[in-house]
This record gives structure tokens, C-alpha cells and sequence, in this order.
């Protein structure tokens, strides 16, 4: 029995790439929930499996063996299209690299994916900028990316990543790109957004400043969960499994 | 963003390369539009020629004379046909022929005497306008003719110089009398440059022994815009007892000649716009990888493979869009300036003809609504085909492996 506020559940899920004549398990065999306004983060080295686990609950990926739910729809049972209207009005993403619409200005870039959705031009306006100025950019709706610091573009991205009001927002390595400064603000904000509109962020991350403010870290080696730690108060941590 | 603005910003992204692309789009619309449009000219003037020079649209024989034209073989009637033919709003003329042997000096060649309605030929064929050297026949001239520019030549006369005729007439007598040259054709068609002997159909009715009837009567549509089917038809109820032909009949080789040269400029478009279209899946494909890991966001984010196909397919059409009109309007501005000016090629060579019928040395070009739709039309498909690769690839893409694309 699995109850109704997990956001996320993972159920003996591997994943297995071919690379060469060699068959790589990036995710072995992983069990796991995600609970509706956490703040997670997954880490682990390189190549312990938190991208992967990321891409499958973001259905970029498919699973080898297992089950990835999301508001418990098993992700196995939706065709492409069925999988891209999940992605664009459930999930959020934020990459490592931005990754924003070079030819867009921040403004376009947070109103594409509602536009994806179908919302009217007025409605799209308003939320927009509002998300804008949420996120901080509030007079920069019109400059490009290659017009804005790095900061300020993964804000758009954060903005863009929110302004549909996803069930999750899957961040991969969101702070890893910019300066300490920069990366504390950006944390600020999607703490900000955690606490007072309850948005369920998972990163995953190497960076120790995102873990010190995350509720609940999962720690990942070769593919498994090696340790998952819940942080009731900041500072404390108590061990989930 | 609406998706037009956004395949517009990503035509310009890359500009050098779009206008690279788009220019060699236009140049190749601006070329078909042209080359469609002289070889429209070309056609107009070949089929011009063989209809208003010689055949008309149609014509009357007694059966059995094309195969057999036989001295003998005469439409009666044909003074009472001919009229009634121009009474149901055809032009009509009567036409005699006879063959003989014309001499001048010590030159001599086989020639056709072709008797001339002076009255009703001029308004089915144009040959009284088509004199190269001289004058068209005239009713109170019954010694003067007009003979083919090749017969001149072969005889060695020019204007004012005298030929004898000599050949059978009807009551089996020697006809022979003194003909001066009054005119020289221009190049109308071989058999006409090389044989023909035009006289008035008096000086032929004396000459030949043949006081009455016609072997053929040529006819033309008031309308030439009207179905040439329905006319014929239409002539040959009005002349039931004889043979009805229209010169798509009486020329098959020609017609089936003009009809292929429709698919010869559509060929030449298709293999034109095949390097065009390489030009374009290229670029398309070079702009294709240079976007992978932003095809990977958008469909991250919930753009579907059919929205990505979308996207590509309206860039391609932009640039095609602004190549058909840069193309058309430079396409349209050459063949008018080759229709009103040609391209004379008279200093090639003397004469030049297409499927037997002879064409004006000054090669003009002819606008007509399918010169220019046919390169515009062709280089829309060619570019949709051409960017249906690149498209399927973006659309394809899988956007875990595109977002980390290096």
C-alpha cells in the first residue's frame, strides 16, 4: 500500500546501457519515494546512477526492468505523446547548462511551455511575469540569454520549470555552472519556492551547498541506494533507511 | 511565441547560411522561370507557325487526297462549302495544289504550285505578313508569285527574276508559262521553304486547266481560345462527305512534340531543383545538428516530434516562401525583358525549326501563368521533399541523449 502524497515512486527499477561490447547497470534494482514538497537531493560520485534515476522519473529515459510512477501513472503504459504531455504539464526541468531557447528572450522561454499547453495569451502574460518577478528577473522579460550571467539564465529556467505549476521540478545539477554567490541565490530561490508554494524539488548534485539545505538526501553508489537521510530541522540528520 | 516567429528567428539565427540557401533557391526559380518561359515562346512561335503560316486550325479534303494528292481528287463545292463555313462564323479558305518543274537559268527543282484564295487566305494564315524580300501576291498580278526562301536559293533567283513553270494540267496538256518573283518567304516550314510556289487561284485555275473547286480548304476558329475538338467536330458536320482534320492530326509529330515539351521543362525544373535540394538538406541538416540539445529541451519540456517536424518544415518554407517570390519577381523581370527584346540567333545559323516547322531566329520568351507557377510550385515540393530527412531526424531525436549532446 502506497500512500497518495508520494510524488514519485521507483519500484526495483535498473537501467542497463551498452557502451561498446560492454553492458554498464547505471541503476540496479532501486527502490524509492519521493514525497509531494520535498526537497531532495540525490548524490553520489560520477556515474553512481543520479542522472539516470533523474531522466527515467522525468520519462526522458526508459527503464530496463522496474517501475517509475509519477501521481502513480506508470510511466511503462504512456506512448510518446502521452509522455510528452506528462513532461510538459507535470514535470519542470532545470539543466546543468541552462539550456534555454537561444533565439527566445526570457520571457519566451518561461511563456513556451504554456503556450505548449493551450493557455490563452492574456492568462500566459500574467503568470509569466509574475513567475518572472518571483524568480527575480523582473525587468529583464526581454533580454535574450546570450544578453543575461549565467545566474540569471538558470533563473529563467527555474522559471520556466515553474511556471506551470508542476507536480515536481527535476533539477540536474542546477548550481554547477555558476559562482558560489550566484549558486547560494538560486538555492535561496528554490527553497523559497519549496517552502511557500509547496513545489517538490529532487536535484541531483555533487555540491555540498545544496545538501545542506536539502530535507532529505539519498546517497547513490553504483546504481543503489546506499544511504537516505531525512533532515528534520536544518543541520540535523536522521537516517530513513 | 508563436511558431512562425519562432521559425523566422532561426532562419535569421544563421543568416549567411539562410541567405546562402535562400539565394540559391531564388536563382533557381529566377532560371526555371525563364527557361519555362522561353521554351513557352518557343512553342507559341513552333505551333504559331505551323498554324497560322500554313495549316489552320483545320481542313477540309476530299477523302482519300492526303495520302494520294491526286490532280483530280477536288472538293466541288468548295466555293458554296467555304461559304457556308464563314456563315457559321469560321474562316475559311479555298486552296489548289499542283506539282511541276521550275526552272531559272540552268537551275531547275520540283515544286509545289499552290493555288491562293487572295480574297479569304489572309484571314486564316498570316503568310502575307511572313515576306522576307519583296511582296505577297496581288489579284491584278496573275504572273507574279511567292516562292519559299530555300527554292529561291536553290534556283538562284531573286526578286524580279523570272522562273518557268512547266507541269500536267487537268485536260492533259502541258502547263507551262513565265512567272516573275514578286516575293521571297521568310522560313516558314521545310516543305513550304523548299517547294512551295504561291499564285493567285485565277493564274492557277488558267494554268491548270481547273475551272472550278478547290482540293482543300483551310479553316480557322473565330476564337482562338475555343476547344479545337469542338471544333472540328463542328466543321466537319458542316462537311460531311469529306475528310475533317485539325493540325494536331495533320501533324501528329508536331503536336506530340509540343505536348512533350511541357515535360521537358518539367524535367529540366526537377533535375535543377535536385541540386537545389541538396543545398538545402544540407543546410537544414547542418542547422538540425547544431540545435540537438535544444530539439532535447523542447521535447523535455513537451514539445511532441510533430510540433519539431512543424518547426522544421516552416523554417524550409519561410526560406522557400521568400526564394519563390526574390526568384519570381527576378524570374518574371527576364523573361519579359526576353519577350520584349529575344535572343537573336540569327547569326548562328540561317534557319532554325522545331519538329520540322521553322522558328523565328529571334527566340522570345512568353509569360504564361503555368511558366511562372510551374518553377514556384516544383520549388516548394522540392524543398518540402528535401527537408523531410533533417525534420524526421530532429523529430526522432531522443531527448535524454540530445540535452547531452556535445
Amino acid at each position: 500500500m502506497h500512500a497518495h502524497t508520494h510524488i514519485v515512486r521507483l519500484e526495483n527499477v535498473s537501467k542497463t546501457y551498452q557502451q561498446g561490447k560492454l553492458q554498464v547497470r547505471a541503476v540496479d534494482n532501486l527502490s524509492l519515494e519521493i514525497d509531494t514538497g520535498d526537497f531532495c537531493a540525490l548524490c553520489g560520485p560520477s556515474g553512481s546512477g543520479k542522472t539516470t534515476v533523474l531522466n527515467m522519473i522525468g520519462g526522458l529515459d526508459l527503464p530496463s526492468n522496474g517501475r517509475v510512477y509519477l501521481e502513480e501513472r506508470d510511466l511503462a503504459s504512456l506512448n510518446r505523446s502521452q509522455l510528452a504531455a506528462l513532461r510538459r504539464d507535470r514535470i519542470g526541468f532545470v539543466f546543468q547548462a541552462y539550456n534555454l531557447i537561444p533565439v527566445m528572450t526570457a520571457f519566451e522561454n518561461a511563456e513556451f511551455v504554456l503556450r505548449l499547453q493551450g493557455i490563452p495569451a492574456d492568462e500566459c502574460r500574467q503568470r509569466v511575469l509574475a513567475t518572472l518577478e518571483e524568480v527575480g528577473l523582473h525587468g529583464l522579460e526581454r533580454r535574450r540569454p546570450d544578453e543575461m550571467s549565467g545566474g540569471q539564465q538558470q533563473r529563467v529556467a527555474i522559471a520556466r520549470a515553474i511556471v506551470t505549476r508542476p507536480a515536481v521540478v527535476l533539477a540536474d545539477e542546477p548550481t554547477a555552472n555558476v559562482d558560489s554567490l550566484t549558486a547560494d541565490a538560486l538555492l535561496d530561490l528554490m527553497q523559497k519556492l519549496n517552502e511557500e508554494n509547496g513545489i517538490t524539488f529532487l536535484f541531483s548534485t555533487h555540491d555540498q551547498r545544496v545538501m545542506d539545505r536539502a530535507k532529505r538526501i539519498i546517497h547513490l553508489r553504483d546504481g543503489r541506494i546506499e544511504q537516505d537521510e531525512v533532515r528534520a530541522l536544518p543541520g540535523a540528520r536522521t537516517a530513513k533507511s | 511565441m508563436h511558431i512562425f516567429s519562432l521559425a523566422t528567428r532561426n532562419v535569421l539565427r544563421n543568416w549567411h547560411r539562410s541567405a546562402v540557401t535562400t539565394g540559391a533557391m531564388a536563382f533557381a526559380a529566377a532560371i526555371m522561370i525563364l527557361f519555362a518561359a522561353l521554351m513557352d515562346g518557343l512553342l507559341r512561335d513552333s505551333e504559331r507557325t505551323a498554324v497560322a503560316m500554313n495549316l489552320g486550325d483545320a481542313q477540309i479534303h476530299r477523302h482519300g487526297y492526303l495520302a494520294d494528292p491526286d490532280l483530280y481528287s477536288l472538293l466541288d463545292d468548295a466555293a458554296a462549302l467555304a461559304g457556308n463555313l464563314r456563315s457559321h462564323g469560321f474562316h475559311a479558305a479555298m486552296r489548289l495544289y499542283g506539282f511541276g518543274l521550275a526552272a531559272a537559268g540552268t537551275a531547275s527543282a520540283g515544286v509545289q504550285l499552290r493555288g491562293v484564295d487572295m480574297d479569304n487566305e489572309a484571314s486564316v494564315t498570316l503568310l502575307h505578313r511572313h515576306v522576307l524580300q519583296g511582296d505577297w501576291l496581288a489579284a491584278d498580278d496573275p504572273h507574279g508569285i511567292v516562292i519559299g526562301r530555300k527554292l529561291a536559293r536553290t534556283l538562284a533567283v531573286t526578286l524580279g527574276d523570272e522562273i518557268v513553270f512547266v507541269g500536267q494540267a487537268s485536260d492533259g496538256s502541258m502547263a507551262n508559262d513565265l512567272y516573275r518573283v514578286r516575293g521571297i518567304l521568310k522560313s516558314v516550314g521545310e516543305d513550304v521553304d523548299r517547294a512551295a510556289v504561291f499564285i493567285t487561284i485565277p493564274a492557277f485555275r488558267d494554268l491548270m486547266a481547273l475551272p472550278q473547286g478547290a482540293h482543300e480548304i483551310a479553316v480557322m476558329r473565330s476564337d482562338r481560345n475555343s476547344d479545337l475538338d469542338a471544333a472540328r467536330e463542328r466543321v466537319a458536320a458542316l462537311a460531311p462527305q469529306y475528310e475533317v482534320r485539325d493540325w494536331r492530326q495533320l501533324r501528329p509529330v508536331v503536336a506530340r512534340l509540343l505536348d512533350m515539351a511541357d515535360i521537358q521543362t518539367i524535367v529540366m525544373v526537377v533535375i535543377t531543383y535536385v541540386a537545389v535540394a541538396t543545398i538545402i538538406l544540407n543546410a537544414m541538416l547542418m542547422s538540425v545538428f547544431e540545435r540537438i540539445q535544444e530539439f532535447g529541451v523542447m521535447k523535455a519540456v513537451g514539445v511532441t516530434p510533430w510540433n519539431i517536424v512543424a518547426l522544421i518544415y516552416l523554417e524550409t518554407m519561410v526560406q522557400t516562401a521568400v526564394a519563390a517570390g526574390a526568384g519570381g519577381l527576378l524570374g518574371y523581370a527576364a523573361a519579359n525583358y526576353f519577350t520584349d527584346h529575344g535572343i537573336d540567333l540569327s547569326h548562328m545559323a540561317s534557319g532554325f525549326s522545331f519538329g520540322g516547322i521553322a522558328i523565328d531566329p529571334v527566340w522570345r520568351a512568353y509569360i504564361t501563368p503555368q511558366s511562372l507557377l510551374v518553377p514556384i510550385t516544383f520549388l516548394f515540393l522540392i524543398a518540402a521533399a528535401a527537408v523531410v530527412y533533417p525534420a524526421l531526424k530532429a523529430a526522432l531525436i531522443r531527448p535524454v541523449s540530445a540535452i547531452h549532446y556535445r
